[in-house]
């Protein structure tokens, strides 16, 4: 797809404005990023890399009067005393004794947990209203920067005329901290505790993320392949990767869009060496849009008992290469085709076979543990959902090509001496 | 239960390293990782990598079934270069009633975790722990040989040049000679 050369031109003329000149090339390039690679809307591209641009130049589009010891939210790092102002878009009352309040305050350029110590003896914020807060401490809470505001923070409340309207951000930009995004619910998994109420998969053009939502009094349960945005969820890091709760958070459902969410191409070769608990003939809870797993009881985590659910075939597993042990997750057609069993065949096995489910499960592992698979789909936070599985096949010419590499290293070694 | 474990939480499991019946046999360091009870053990191949679990194939022979009370079943896995022995017993529930079905002579493809034991007259028995075992046909056989001579040849053309195999040449003092000749005369063995 080509570049606009209008877009090209509307963003240099926006940039110049502001005193940049990045040449029409530069932004063409950038442009062709978004557009190309990751599919965006070109209107969207646009306000991106003229954001971006700007950014990089330190120019903010803030059109107000800004002192200059005031510091960006986006900007604030751990260790630095700074001056904000911004937004309390949520607080929450604390268990602990000496926090009087904890939430997140917002401005445009982002948002960040804070927390108000009893000690600070200020006057509890009210939510939706601004306040700018003179002197207070930046710190790290589990890898995310946390706003302190203690006895020595000067706080007082201000008037905004302006709305604020949070930009959302990339699932691939996410870092630890408080974040707005738009994205798809890809996938539900098991709530793995009952204090939980559902995780799942969101995924966007540039990828996908975990999220989960605790059981509290506001939250709901977001339907699968709907299309969110998620305002202020709290976003953190764990063993190197990031996830979303967004338990509170608001959250709106958009309608009339589509989002095509970034598929990587994964492809395994290896030996499926572990059939998982998750495999063989189970039952999807019939409510609409929940389709969760029920237990062998028929109950569901959200809508209890559901006699009236469906049968479906899955297998989990893990594929071993002999240097990276993947897991995987096949859905009803490939597991049906790779182990010849159908569903049909499956139920009447579980219900008048006398192993019942077992049996299924023990027919499943006579077909495919041990043998050699290449599997092929997206890697969904380190599960591969696979699309397409066929059975390894003995190549002569693999063989040969081994005994001439020994033969040739053998040479070689002879050579040494 | 590491394995459990790893459904909610993102547990890297360890993958399951290609050798070889000779090679193994030959393994005489065992050692663990960290200090905590949940650290993983591993034993160190001569041809330079570590694992923790292996998979292999091979035909199954001198099947037994052992012990009164706790039952467990012992048995041979041939392949191109020599055996493997392996066990599994009560706490490997699923591969000890795979084990008790399966039948000599047919080829079987293991997954499980090797055990260094010093025996009391000084010398070394080297076993794995099946975690699962299953009947396969010649040609997973015949996959699973050349995966393996491709593992460990990959192994010793990195030999020396990592911290690993370094440390294993120090220990060992590994004739990698010896290995190509194991890994040639598997692929030209006279079964295939």
């Amino acid at each position: 797809m080509d570049i606009d050369p209008a877009i090209t031109e509307r963003i240099s003329l926006k940039i110049k404005e502001k005193g940049i000149d990045a040449g029409d090339e530069e932004i063409a390039a950038k442009l062709r990023i978004l557009t190309e690679d990751f599919h965006i809307p070109p209107e969207e591209a646009e306000k991106t890399v003229t954001d971006e641009i700007l950014k990089e130049n330190k120019v903010t589009d803030f059109s107000g009067d800004k002192p200059s010891d005031m510091t960006d939210i986006a900007d604030a790092a751990p260790g630095d005393w700074v001056t904000v102002e911004g937004k309390v878009v949520s607080v929450s009352e604390h268990p602990s004794e000496s926090i009087a309040q904890s939430g997140i305050l917002a401005d445009r350029t982002g948002a960040i947990n804070f927390v108000v110590w009893n000690k600070a003896g200020v006057k509890p914020l009210k939510e939706l209203e601004w306040y700018r807060f003179e002197s207070a401490v930046v710190d790290e809470f589990r890898g995310a920067p946390n706003l302190k505001i203690h006895s020595g923070t000067k706080v007082t409340k201000t008037e905004q005329e302006t709305p604020l309207i949070p930009q959302p951000v990339r699932i691939s930009d996410l870092k630890p901290g408080v974040a707005t995004i738009r994205a798809k619910v890809v996938r539900e998994f098991d709530a793995g505790h009952e204090r939980m109420l559902q995780t799942g998969l969101l995924g966007d053009e540039t990828g996908t993320v975990r999220f989960v939502i605790w059981k509290d009094s506001s939250s709901e349960i977001l339907s699968e392949d709907k299309i969110y945005t998620i305002y202020y969820a709290d976003a953190s890091e764990y063993q190197g990767k990031i996830s979303l709760n967004i338990t509170g958070s608001m959250v709106l459902e958009e309608e009339d869009t589509e989002i095509e969410v970034y598929e990587g191409d994964t492809e395994i070769y290896g030996a499926f060496i572990h059939m998982g608990s998750g495999s063989g003939l189970i039952k999807r809870c019939p409510v609409e849009g929940c389709n969760k797993t029920l237990s062998r009881q028929n109950f569901c985590p959200i809508h209890e008992m559901q006699n009236d659910f469906r049968y479906d075939l899955r297998i989990t597993g893990v594929i071993d290469d002999g240097k990276n042990a993947k897991n995987i997750l096949i859905q009803r057609a490939e597991a049906e085709r790779i182990t010849g069993i159908t569903l049909d065949s499956a139920i009447e096995t579980a219900t008048e076979g006398p192993l019942g489910y077992d049996d299924v499960v023990m027919k499943m592992k006579d077909a495919m543990l041990g043998r050699y698979f290449t599997c092929k789909g997206n890697d969904m936070d380190g599960t591969v959902l696979v699309k397409s599985c066929t059975s390894g096949r003995y190549d002569s010419s693999v063989h040969a090509g081994l005994l001439n590499r020994t033969s040739e290293m053998l040479k070689e070694k002879d050579g040494e001496h | 239960m590491a394995e459990k474990a790893g459904t909610g939480k993102n547990f890297e499991r360890e993958p399951a390293k290609r050798v070889f019946a000779t090679e193994l046999r030959e393994a005489r360091v065992q050692f663990r990782e960290g200090t905590d009870d949940m650290s993983p053990t591993y034993i160190m191949l001569p041809t330079g990598e570590r694992c923790n679990r292996i998979f292999f194939c091979g035909e199954l022979k001198n099947k037994e079934k052992r012990g009164d009370q706790n039952i467990f079943y012992t048995a041979r896995v041939k392949d191109a270069t020599g055996v493997f022995f392996i066990n599994a017993g009560s706490y490997q529930q699923d591969a000890m009633l795979r084990m008790a079905s399966l039948e000599n002579e047919s080829y079987v493809a293991v997954s499980g975790k090797p055990v260094i034991k010093e025996m009391p007259d000084g010398g070394f028995f080297v076993s794995v722990r099946v975690e699962s075992i299953s009947e396969v046909d010649d040609e997973t056989y015949r996959l699973c040989l050349d995966d393996t001579a491709k593992a460990t040849l990959d192994r010793i053309e990195i030999f020396g040049e990592t911290e690993d195999s370094a440390k294993a040449g120090e220990f060992y003092s590994t004739d990698t000679k010896k290995y190509l000749k194991i890994v040639y005369n598997a692929l030209a063995g006279e079964n295939y």
